[in-house]
């Protein structure tokens, strides 16, 4: 069983199939998790890279969570060995030690309640993969990543080999 | 929220530059409930607010940057702000429409809208995070261009995630015509909103934003977007905006010959082909984009990577850019017209103004009225992209010829002596199509209350509504026939109340106001815009209230215009639409019937409970409006 996450999927080749910058998967995610508007809330971001560049970024449920591991509270725990870390906010202090620990930023603080959040994958159904509409977001994890990769490289090789 | 459920942020800032204050005024919910928000908030309180009779480069002009209460919802595509002030381009109403992200993040940082008077004794900008505004020194940001100051100000704020609407060299130099730019991409551009903000020397407004936008009833508002959502796909204009984006209406236009090419003197171009949606998506198209929440995503990310204008990475180009830069001027280079579109946006002018004055030129130059040496010496014919690029740079700075051209076209026509060469309506230049063959396209652009306009009303209806909806909307099949002239007035003046509520909730018109069936033009833009914004903000609108408030809207802004002098007369399309006929292609022999013209207006003055002389809206009807 491989652990989950949502990944981002770009086709460069595609115009229509690389991230549009909609934010959309901001907005949902946090109408998901606290019914208002506030993209600031989400536990995904779309990270602005210039000159057309943009690429949404989120949890990418580590065998070893750096912000497990951190947490001097225990609020962060993982019920499910297989699932997502999760908070407990009764217990969270804000301190934010798992935000600074996390290597791609995906732990957040939240800014209206000021605990921290994080993505867990909306119970296995995942609110930005459905709502993206450019489809480059995907509930997916590291061997469909990889085989995503070999695939690529492979059609390189038969390429090549054609030029011959 | 203050005292709304929902969607409302429930406060507007207001500043005046001249004394460096700022105050938070509530919002009321009577006047949300009359008004909406957007251009609702902007043109009663400029009506409201403004003297009469203003120079509008003087410290008593408004500029109103106002959101609309969908605005940083996850409604899809509600990512429209409205930017308004007297025009000092035309001296009438003048307002202009920016997608991008910006007015979300104003409903974060807590403001439905902001209100700006007086004169800075020194460049500022207005900074606003979460609550809180402040007023900055700005000027070692001041000659900056659009893409450079953005950088500073992220580097001198600390955060790239700030969003900032801002004008460039143009606005700072008063070109007539000078647009904002947000995130330095996406303009409100006509009508020179941001000359006025260049004379205020506000250079940017800033903000940054981490509150909620609430909504009075998630689950209701959910369902509503799931609704919005099942449209998007049977919706034939979903795929040709996101295949192509807006230049998809380039090959509409060759096919129907109704381009105002060579300054309105063609109705077809040779060599169309290449500066097609389709040779722009091959050529240059790196990817789409989507504005805030958008599902449509008709934006273009263009990259010329080789050749002398590389590089360039812009966002478009529009259909309007390739209009206004291309079509006018008949300059079919693509490349030259996505680096002009680029300037634009660098610079911070009106792309469609700034082509519509070149192209007026370089007819004057074509017919012996400009010679060479008035022209900064360049060959400024038809075709000359060279020319095209250098009067960009000099509009900006009104460097030479430049000077002139950043008038507009009504000005260069009384200086020149050469009006009937200036094609434009209350002195905002004609943009979209050639209207000679489609009255009601004419009427359309001839009455929006900001000059000639073709976002203020939806004159399309008559080219596919179907005889049976239109006797059952409209009371006449006759509205179903595009050659008849019976029922147009009460469908324009229909069409106008019912797509200004995209300006007032702050969504987008390709999104939420487009359709070629009459059905789903009833069911996205009334019936789900009405659920969408009870849902939001709790207030009891209904279908008929809504179109109740674009109608209040649409009399505030012609009382505006009415006490700065506009009356009849100006809403008329040019002589040259009347006096000439398209010479070539399909619409050859296209020409502007004065009697017709005359009749749909009557029967839009009729419709609309205006006086048939003066356009002055009758006592009972501003009584019904309670505007009286």
């Amino acid at each position: 069983m491989s652990r989950k996450r949502v990944g981002y999927f770009a086709n460069r080749q595609d115009p229509e199939n690389i991230c549009s910058r909609c934010r959309m998967c901001e907005l949902i995610c946090a109408l998901h998790h606290h019914a208002v508007g506030n993209p600031r809330r989400a536990r995904i971001q779309v990270i602005l890279l210039g000159q057309g560049e943009d690429i949404p970024v989120t949890c990418l449920n580590c065998e070893e969570p750096p912000c497990l591991k951190m947490c001097p509270t225990g609020a962060l725990y993982r019920p499910d060995p297989e699932g997502m870390v999760k908070v407990q906010k009764e217990v969270c202090i804000g301190c934010a030690m798992c935000v600074n620990a996390c290597p791609v930023g995906a732990m957040t603080l939240d800014p209206v309640e000021g605990f921290a959040a994080k993505c867990d994958l909306c119970q296995g159904d995942p609110q930005c993969v459905l709502y993206c509409p450019a489809k480059v977001l995907k509930l997916t994890d590291a061997g469909q990543m990889a085989h995503h990769r070999m695939k690529g490289f492979a059609e390189f090789l038969r390429n090549s080999g054609e030029d011959k | 929220m203050g005292s709304f459920a929902g969607g409302y942020a429930g406060q507007i800032l207001y500043v005046d530059l001249s004394t460096g204050s700022l105050q938070k005024k509530d919002l009321e919910r009577d006047f949300a409930l009359k008004y909406i928000g957007g251009r609702g908030f902007s043109s009663r309180i400029l009506w409201d607010e403004l003297e009469p009779g203003i120079d509008p480069f003087s410290p008593a002009n408004i500029v109103i940057l106002a959101a609309g209460p969908l605005n940083g919802t996850p409604t899809p595509s509600a990512s429209r702000l409205t930017v308004a002030a007297k025009s000092p381009l035309t001296g009438a109403l003048g307002d202009a429409n920016s997608g991008g992200y910006w007015a979300p993040e104003l409903k974060y940082a807590g403001f439905d809208a902001i209100v700006v008077k007086g004169i800075s004794p020194e460049p500022v900008y207005l900074w606003i995070e979460d609550g809180i505004a402040e007023l900055r020194r700005a000027k070692h940001l001041w000659g900056l261009g659009i893409h450079t100051l953005g950088e500073r100000l992220k580097e001198e704020i600390g955060d790239e995630t700030i969003h900032i609407c801002a004008i460039g060299p143009g606005g700072e130099n008063r070109v007539r015509y000078a647009c904002v730019l947000t995130d330095g991409e996406s303009a409100g551009g006509r009508c020179g909103i941001g000359a006025v903000m260049g004379a205020k020397r506000l250079k940017a407004v800033v903000v940054r934003g981490s509150r909620d936008v609430g909504l009075a009833d998630p689950e209701r508002f959910k369902a509503a977007l799931d609704s919005y959502r099942a449209t998007i796909d049977g919706e034939a204009w979903t795929e040709t905006l996101r295949r192509l984006g807006t230049p998809n209406l380039v090959a509409h236009r060759q096919t129907l010959g109704i381009w105002g090419a060579k300054n309105f003197q063609r109705g077809t171009i040779e060599g169309w082909e290449k500066i097609s949606g389709e040779a722009f998506r091959e050529k240059f198209l790196h990817k789409v984009m989507g504005c805030m929440g958008c599902l449509v995503r008709c934006r273009r990310y263009s990259i010329i990577s080789e050749g002398p204008l590389a590089p360039t990475y812009t966002k478009g180009p529009e259909y309007d850019t390739i209009n206004a830069l291309g079509a006018k001027t008949y300059i079919t280079d693509p490349a030259v017209i996505l680096r002009a579109h680029y300037l634009c946006d660098e610079y911070g002018i009106d792309a469609q103004t700034a082509g519509s004055s070149i192209a007026m030129a370089m007819e004057l130059y074509e017919r012996g009225i400009l010679k060479k040496d008035q022209v900064d010496g360049v060959d400024l014919a038809f075709g000359n992209g060279g020319a095209l690029l250098h009067f960009i740079e000099g509009i900006a700075y009104r460097r030479g010829f430049g000077d002139l051209l950043a008038e507009g076209t009504k000005i260069m026509g009384e200086r020149l002596n050469a009006g009937y060469y200036a094609i434009h309506v209350k002195g905002l230049e004609v943009d979209a199509s050639d209207p000679r063959g489609y009255v009601t396209r004419a009427l359309t652009y001839s009455v929006a209350t900001r000059g000639s306009c073709h976002l203020r009303g939806f004159p399309y209806i008559d080219e596919f509504i179907k005889p049976e909806e239109a006797e059952a909307f409209f009371g006449t099949a006759s509205v179903s026939r595009l050659e008849a002239l019976e029922g147009k007035g009460k469908m324009v003046a229909w069409s106008e109340d019912w797509v200004t509520l995209a300006d007032l909730a702050g969504v987008c018109k390709f999104a939420w106001y487009r359709s070629r069936s009459f059905p789903m033009l009833i069911k996205r833009g009334l019936e789900l815009m009405n659920e969408t914004l009870v849902a939001v903000t709790g207030l009891p609108f209904t279908a008929d209230s809504l179109l109740r408030c674009g109608e209040r809207v649409y009399n505030v802004e012609k009382l505006f215009n009415l006490r700065e002098g506009f009356g009849r007369e100006s809403d008329y399309p040019p002589q040259r639409f009347f006096q000439e006929e398209t010479p070539d292609g399909p619409s050859k022999g296209a020409k502007l019937n004065r009697a017709d013209y005359d009749r749909v207006l009557d029967d839009y003055y009729e419709a609309r409970g205006w006086d048939k002389k003066t356009g002055q809206p009758t006592p009972g009807k501003l009584r019904d409006l309670g505007l009286a």
